[in-house]
């Protein structure tokens, strides 16, 4: 009897296994899109929008009001036009007539109202890209409805890259969110865009499908699988297997094995995320070794020359790179400002000058570099690279490396990462204020090293004033030069970017990192 | 006359140990594998030692131009610089793997140590006392065994923190119910026997029973687990560190190299999951051969049969 439910048993398991296996190993549909990033999202929260992974996925679930191409231009989207108030404070929008939310609530000016001032609301405590790097970067103030289809945006002060910050808040509807707890809307997402919210199977994958009668933009295939997988041979080995079309950042070892596979091959572009290591001036790391030293500003330049970035481009990134002088991408970069030199040897005069001589054992001092493993292109080993180098120099640095979404991620959010951290952030070419904006006030939430250079922040503020391009730049090139100067950053590069692609998808990948797919089609 | 008793006992005992040892030696050459087991295990435990002294460079400084190179290439002189190649960081893997077999070692037998002492205290404890103490021992015992080892050690390493202190605690207390279990099971069948009976009736204390009667009649078949179970701690290691959740970034074990080679495969760099690889495998199969040796030479049984 016994022996006989044991089968049973065995039969049943067996059974589910023929059934599961294959369906977890299929390779996609001609109406299915299959992506692979290296992280999960950490919610569904569209206020709280906090990395790329999570912003490649809300920006096909959701419309913003305007949306910036690759090429820096910005186009109407779910707004038809836009003015702004002779002082330039009040960004009044137009949105298109007949929009709806995915639940079939009418998206109205109300609802664009209600996107900001419930993003801003101090009661929800939102974090992440709404919050802690637009609203403060815009100086938002308020919104107000003046009509059925007209939102008007209201800010403390001109800013010449405000539209393109107000095209990065995802519309969402009054009556899909309002009424929920923050846990509800942070699972269950009703967007507004091309694509509606399916199903999401934390560290696993989150599917979307193809919203039937939006036209504002394409939306070729009818489903989009967003999977996680954190292991890069592994989201390489899914590719060439042909269970994923499109996977990001390609360690550089592992591009001859995908284009040798005939199924897919790798596009690389030159991405503009600003990679650093940050140097924390928060007081609460006071205790921490090494955290006196980095606040004199001459330690912080002389650590700029013991970094061979060039070196670390070649070797763990797979391609050459020019070292940022700035944290503007370039051609937007202060063009007087050369990128610092590897030269350790300066490096230690610098120390011995600053006061900090090596001792006996060639030991200046002892400090900790903290870093993800996961999220950017062979981060892990970048930041024991980095570790190295200032090792070299006497700074002895020890590595503290986190999960990105688990560990890292929180901490950088509090801005509990230090006293050297190692972080990259979105950047673009369209604006050179758009990059400076993760220091547009010393407590904006991206200010993540608590940098508080007055005279930087003061000229910002005068920036709010200027109409003139270039009055502007002279401006700017001058904050850069102060960024240089006394740097809160150590500049390393502009994030390469290597994609796989299935021979089977035609899609271009873009220069900001935003993995967009809505125009991807089948390959003829 | 009770301490007369006693030393009488150990006395007999302990005659028989001398040629126990000649018996070891003799049943060790003729087995013939647990020899090489012997000899694979002495070089492990040669380089755990002398690591430092025989590594011919830091394991951990990175020569980035020198990246990946496959073993036994030799430079512009003609000179091999690394015999068993370098890692994605340019790190000499010989050298790695040198001061791998220290971690690994020390994690193996320090775990083992701690599960053993552990386990084989509270066994006898339940053993000897029974009653609500034995209760309350095994159903701790109990209650551990519900949860899978690997992910009852994950959970713990998620919350303490990575690091080989953690490490070694975390796997040693894992092991403890194995051995209390033995000790247990061990310690009733013997306390009923009866010289423990003549001892205790001759005014011996529990201590003394426990010390001079009981432990020494039970090691045999402990020192058997251990053998295997430090094979299955190294495993867990280099499980572990292959997860990310072993020891820090700056100390190489076996297990963290081979998981370093992971982005490596398909681009077939497979020296570096080929080397750990043997080291593990080699180590393992030595302590699980050495076991399967003790095992037999510690059974009365098969006493004359093999040996």
């Amino acid at each position: 009897m016994l022996h006989k439910s044991r089968l049973a048993l065995l039969g049943a398991v067996m059974s589910l296994l023929i059934v599961v296996i294959p369906s977890l190993a299929q390779s996609p549909d001609d109406t299915t899109l299959v992506i692979a990033q290296s992280v999960d999202v950490g919610g569904l929260e569209p206020s709280v929008v906090g990395s790329r992974a999570e912003a490649n996925i809300f920006g096909h679930m959701f419309g913003t009001l305007y949306e910036i191409t690759e090429d820096g231009s910005i186009n109407p989207y779910l707004a038809q036009s836009y003015t702004v108030s002779e002082d330039g404070t009040e960004w009044s929008f137009t949105l298109n007539e007949g929009l709806t939310c995915h639940d079939g609530a009418p998206l109205t000016a109300d609802d664009v109202v209600y996107t900001f001032q419930r993003a801003a609301d101090p009661a929800n405590a939102f974090t992440g890209n709404t919050v802690g790097f637009v609203m403060p970067s815009v100086g938002y103030v308020d919104a107000r409805v003046d009509s059925d289809l007209v939102a008007t945006i209201i800010t403390s002060r001109y800013q010449s890259i405000g539209l393109g910050l107000l095209a990065e808040v995802y519309i969402h509807c009054r009556e899909s969110y309002e009424g929920k707890s923050l846990e509800e809307a942070a699972q269950n997402p009703v967007g507004s865009g091309p694509y509606r919210f399916v199903e999401w199977v934390p560290d696993d994958y989150v599917l979307i499908e193809r919203v039937e009668g939006f036209n504002l933009t394409p939306a070729n295939f009818e489903r989009i699988y967003w999977r996680v997988i954190p292991e890069a041979s592994t989201r390489v080995a899914e590719l060439i297997a042909g269970n994923v079309d499109i996977i990001a950042n390609v360690p550089a070892d592992q591009i001859p094995a995908i284009d040798a596979s005939g199924g897919a091959t790798v596009k690389a572009v030159q991405g503009t995320r600003r990679m650093y290591v940050g140097f924390q001036f928060s007081e609460e790391f006071a205790d921490s070794p090494g955290w006196d030293a980095i606040q004199n500003r001459d330690v912080r330049v002389a650590l700029q020359y013991a970094i061979d970035v060039p070196t670390i481009c070649v070797t763990l990134l797979g391609t050459e790179c020019e070292r940022a002088s700035s944290m503007v991408n370039p051609p937007n970069n202060n063009p007087n400002l050369t990128a610092y030199p590897y030269d350790p040897v300066r490096a230690g005069e610098l120390l011995d000058a600053a006061g900090y001589p090596a001792d006996a054992n060639g030991v200046r001092f002892e400090i900790t570099l903290m870093g993800p493993r996961g999220r950017y292109l062979n981060d892990a080993n970048v930041v024991q690279a980095i570790a190295q180098y200032l090792t070299d120099v006497g700074v002895v640095t020890t590595v503290d490396i986190r999960d990105w979404s688990s560990d890292y991620v929180p901490l950088v959010r509090q801005k509990q990462v230090g006293p050297l951290f190692f972080l990259g952030t979105g950047g673009g070419t369209w604006n050179a204020l758009y990059d400076m904006a993760d220091l547009s006030a010393p407590d904006a939430g991206t200010n993540y090293t608590n940098w508080q250079n007055e005279e930087w922040f003061t000229l910002w503020n005068s920036l709010g004033g200027i109409r003139e391009p270039e009055a502007e730049r002279e401006v700017i090139n001058q904050m850069l030069e102060i960024f240089y100067n006394d740097p809160p950053w150590l500049l390393l590069y502009f994030q390469p970017d290597f994609y796989g692609v299935s021979n089977r998808i035609d899609w271009q990948p873009r220069r900001d990192e935003k993995l967009i797919v809505k125009a991807a089609t089948l390959s003829q | 006359m009770a301490d007369a008793s006693i030393t009488r006992l150990n006395a007999e005992a302990l005659a028989p140990q001398v040629s126990e040892w000649r018996r070891a030696w003799r049943s060790l050459l003729k087995a013939r594998w647990p020899i090489l087991g012997l000899v694979i295990l002495g070089i492990m435990a040669f380089l755990s030692v002398f690591g430092p002294a025989i590594a011919p460079r830091d394991p951990n400084r990175q020569t980035l131009v020198e990246r990946l190179l496959p073993p036994m290439q030799t430079d512009a002189e003609g000179q091999v610089k690394y015999p068993l190649g370098t890692d994605g960081m340019g790190r000499d893997l010989l050298s790695r793997m040198i001061y791998g077999a220290r971690i690994s070692l020390l994690v193996g037998f320090a775990a083992v140590a701690i599960g053993g002492l552990l386990g084989i205290t509270l066994g006898i404890v339940a053993g000897f006392l029974g009653g609500y103490v034995d209760d309350i021992i095994m159903r701790v015992a109990d209650i551990q065994l519900a949860f899978h080892f690997i992910l009852l050690t994950i959970m713990v390493l998620v919350v303490l923190g990575a690091g080989i202190g953690n490490l070694v605690i975390v796997l040693g207390v894992g092991q403890w119910v194995t051995y209390a279990r033995i000790a247990r099971g061990q310690t009733i069948s013997i306390r009923a026997k009866e010289y423990v009976e003549a001892a205790r009736s001759m005014g011996a204390t529990s201590r003394e029973i426990i010390w001079r009667a009981i432990l020494p009649n039970i090691m045999s078949p402990l020192i058997v687990i251990a053998s295997f179970n430090v094979a299955s701690v190294i495993l867990a290691e280099a499980s572990l560190s292959y997860l990310g959740l072993g020891v820090p970034e700056d100390i190489p074990t076996w297990g963290k190299i081979l998981a370093e080679s992971r982005d490596q495969l398909l681009a077939g760099k497979w020296w570096l999951a080929v080397f750990p690889g043997i080291a593990i495998m080699l180590t393992v199969l030595s302590l699980n051969i050495l076991g399967d040796w003790l095992r037999d030479f510690l059974d009365p049984r098969l006493r004359g049969s093999r040996s």
